[in-house]
C-alpha cells in the first residue's frame, strides 16, 4: 500500500521537513501521497532538482494531493 | 504514471538576498521616521507641515514600500508559482531606485526642495514602473481563478495609480501643473493606502494567515470578492471626491472603512479559531494591527466631519505606525527565519530549527516596544506637548533599531549553520 504523508495542519517548515524524512525513506520506485492545505511552490523545485517525478491536483474540498515517485 | 516535474525550474528561486536587501534598509527608514520627531516635535502640529509629510513617507515608501516590495520578489513565486524574470537584477535596480527615490522624496518634502522633488518622482515612478511589469509578465501565465495571485495583480494596479498620482502631486507641488491639490491628494492617499497596501495585506493574508497563525481559511466569498469590491467602491469613491460630490464622497467613505473592518474582523475572528495552544508572536502583532486600523478607520470618519486638525492625525498613526507597520513587522519575523531555514535546506541539506534562527523573546521585547510607541504617538499627538512628541520619537527610533538589530541577529545565526 502507497504511503501517506498527511502534513496539513502544520506550520512551515513543518510540511516540509516531514516530507524530506519522507522522502530519504522512499525506495527507489516507490511513490508516497503527500496531503497538504496549499500548494507548495519551493517543494516543487527541490523535487525537480533532485530527479523526483510528480503530479499535484487540488480535490474539491481543497486538499493538495501530490504523488512523488523516487524514479 | 507521473509526469517530470511541471511547475519552475529550480533557478526560478531568487536567491536570499534578493529580498534581504529591502528588508535591511526598510527599518532605518523607520528609524529617521522616529529621528525626525526627536529633532523637530512642532512638525506634529498638523498633517500639513512639511515634516509630518516627510515623515509620512518615510513610513509609508522607505519602510512599508520597500519591505512589501522585497515580500513581493518572495510571495510571487512561493505562493503564486510567478517567475519573476532576472529577478536579481530587477530586485538591485529597484531596491536602489526605492531607496534613493525614498530619501530624495523625504527630504524634497520636508524641506520644500523642489530640487529633491523632480529626481523622487523619476526614481519612485520608474523603480516601481520596473517591478510591476517584471510582476505582470512573472504572473502571465498564473490562472487568476486562485484569490492571492489575482489580488496582487490589482493590489499592482493600486500600487502603479497612487505613484502616478503622487508624481502629479509633486509636479504640482513644483508649479509644473494647475490641479486642485486637495483633490489629487486624497486620491493618492485613497490608492496608495487601500488600492495599493491594503489589498496586497489581503491578498497575502489570504495565504499567510492560515499558513503561518494555523487557522481556518478565510471565509470563501470574502476570499473571492473582497479585492474586487473594494477596488470596484474605490473606482466610484475616486469619481466622487473627483466631482467634489461631498456626501456621497462620505457615503463611500463609509462603504469602504466597512470593507476594511470586514476584513479586520475577520482577521480577528480566525485567529481566535487558531488551533495553537498559545498565540504566537505574529499572532499578537495582527491584533494590534487589525485593532488599529479599525480604531484608524473610525478616526477617518470623525475627521471628514470635524474640523479638529487631531483625527486625520490620529488616523494616520493608527493606520500607518498601528496597523500597517504592526502586520508588517509581524510577517517579517515570519518570512526572514522561513527564508534563512529555506536556503540552508537548499544549500546544505541541514538547516537548525526555525525558532533557533529567530527565537521569540526578541519578538516579544520588540512588540512591547512597538505597542509603546504608538501609545506614545497617539498621547503626543492628542496632548501636542514638544517633549511627549519627543518621547515617542525616541521609542520610534528604538523600536525601528531594535527591528534592525533582530534581522542582523538571524542573518548570523543563518551565516554560522551555513557555515558549519
Amino acid at each position: 500500500m502507497k504511503k501517506t504523508v498527511d502534513a496539513r495542519g502544520l506550520e512551515p517548515p513543518q510540511p516540509f521537513e516531514l516530507v524530506m524524512d519522507a522522502l530519504a525513506d522512499l525506495p527507489k520506485g516507490e511513490s508516497l501521497l503527500l496531503l497538504l492545505d496549499r500548494m507548495p511552490h519551493p517543494l516543487f523545485r527541490i523535487l525537480d532538482r533532485d530527479g523526483y517525478k510528480y503530479e499535484s491536483r487540488i480535490r474539491d474540498d481543497g486538499v493538495v494531493e501530490i504523488d512523488i515517485l523516487n524514479p | 504514471m507521473i509526469p517530470d516535474g511541471q511547475t519552475l525550474s529550480y533557478d526560478a528561486a531568487p536567491a536570499f538576498s534578493t529580498p534581504l536587501r529591502f528588508f535591511i534598509t526598510a527599518p532605518l527608514f523607520g528609524a529617521a521616521a522616529g529621528a525626525a520627531l526627536l529633532a523637530a516635535p512642532e512638525l506634529l502640529d498638523s498633517r500639513w507641515t512639511p515634516g509630518a509629510l516627510a515623515v509620512t513617507h518615510l513610513v509609508a515608501v522607505g519602510f512599508m514600500l520597500t519591505v512589501m516590495l522585497g515580500a513581493l520578489f518572495q510571495i510571487l513565486p512561493v505562493v503564486a508559482g510567478a517567475v519573476i524574470p532576472r529577478s536579481g537584477p530587477v530586485a538591485t535596480v529597484v531596491h536602489l531606485a526605492m531607496t534613493i527615490g525614498a530619501l530624495c522624496l523625504a527630504w524634497g518634502l520636508g524641506s520644500g526642495s523642489h530640487a529633491f522633488l523632480a529626481p523622487a518622482t523619476v526614481l519612485l515612478g520608474g523603480g516601481l514602473a520596473l517591478f510591476v511589469v517584471a510582476a505582470f509578465l512573472g504572473l502571465r501565465r498564473i490562472p487568476v481563478a486562485q484569490a492571492t495571485p489575482r489580488d496582487l495583480r490589482i493590489a499592482l494596479l493600486g500600487f502603479a495609480v497612487a505613484v502616478a498620482l503622487g508624481i502629479t502631486l509633486a509636479l504640482a507641488l513644483g508649479g509644473r501643473l494647475d490641479l486642485p491639490l486637495l483633490t489629487v491628494l486624497k486620491l493618492h492617499i485613497g490608492w496608495a493606502l487601500l488600492g495599493g497596501s491594503g489589498v496586497l495585506l489581503a491578498a497575502a493574508s489570504w495565504v499567510v494567515v492560515p499558513m503561518f497563525q494555523i487557522t481556518p481559511n478565510y471565509p470563501a466569498a470574502l476570499a473571492r470578492f473582497w479585492a474586487m469590491g473594494t477596488g470596484a467602491v474605490l473606482l466610484v469613491w475616486s469619481a466622487t471626491v473627483y466631482g467634489e460630490l461631498g456626501s456621497a464622497e462620505f457615503a463611500l467613505s463609509a462603504v469602504l472603512a466597512a470593507l476594511c473592518a470586514l476584513f479586520a474582523v475577520n482577521t480577528l475572528k480566525l485567529q481566535r479559531q487558531s488551533r495553537r495552544s498559545v498565540p504566537d508572536m505574529t499572532t499578537r502583532a495582527f491584533e494590534i494591527g487589525m485593532g488599529s486600523f479599525i480604531a484608524g478607520l473610525v478616526c477617518v470618519l470623525v475627521a471628514q466631519q470635524s474640523e479638529q486638525q487631531v483625527w486625520p492625525l490620529l488616523a494616520g498613526i493608527l493606520i500607518l505606525h498601528g496597523g500597517f507597520v504592526s502586520v508588517i513587522v509581524g510577517m517579517l519575523y515570519k518570512i526572514i527565519p522561513f527564508l534563512a531555514w529555506l536556503h540552508l535546506t537548499q544549500d546544505v541539506g541541514k538547516a537548525p530549527n526555525m525558532k533557533k534562527l529567530q527565537p521569540d523573546s526578541p519578538i516579544r521585547r520588540h512588540l512591547a516596544l512597538h505597542a509603546a510607541a504608538l501609545a506614545a504617538l497617539l498621547v503626543a499627538a492628542s496632548v501636542g506637548n514638544a517633549w511627549l512628541i519627543r518621547l515617542a520619537g525616541l521609542l520610534v527610533v528604538a523600536e525601528f533599531a531594535f527591528l534592525f538589530a533582530n534581522i542582523i541577529k538571524v542573518l548570523g545565526n543563518y551565516r554560522r549553520a551555513h557555515a558549519g
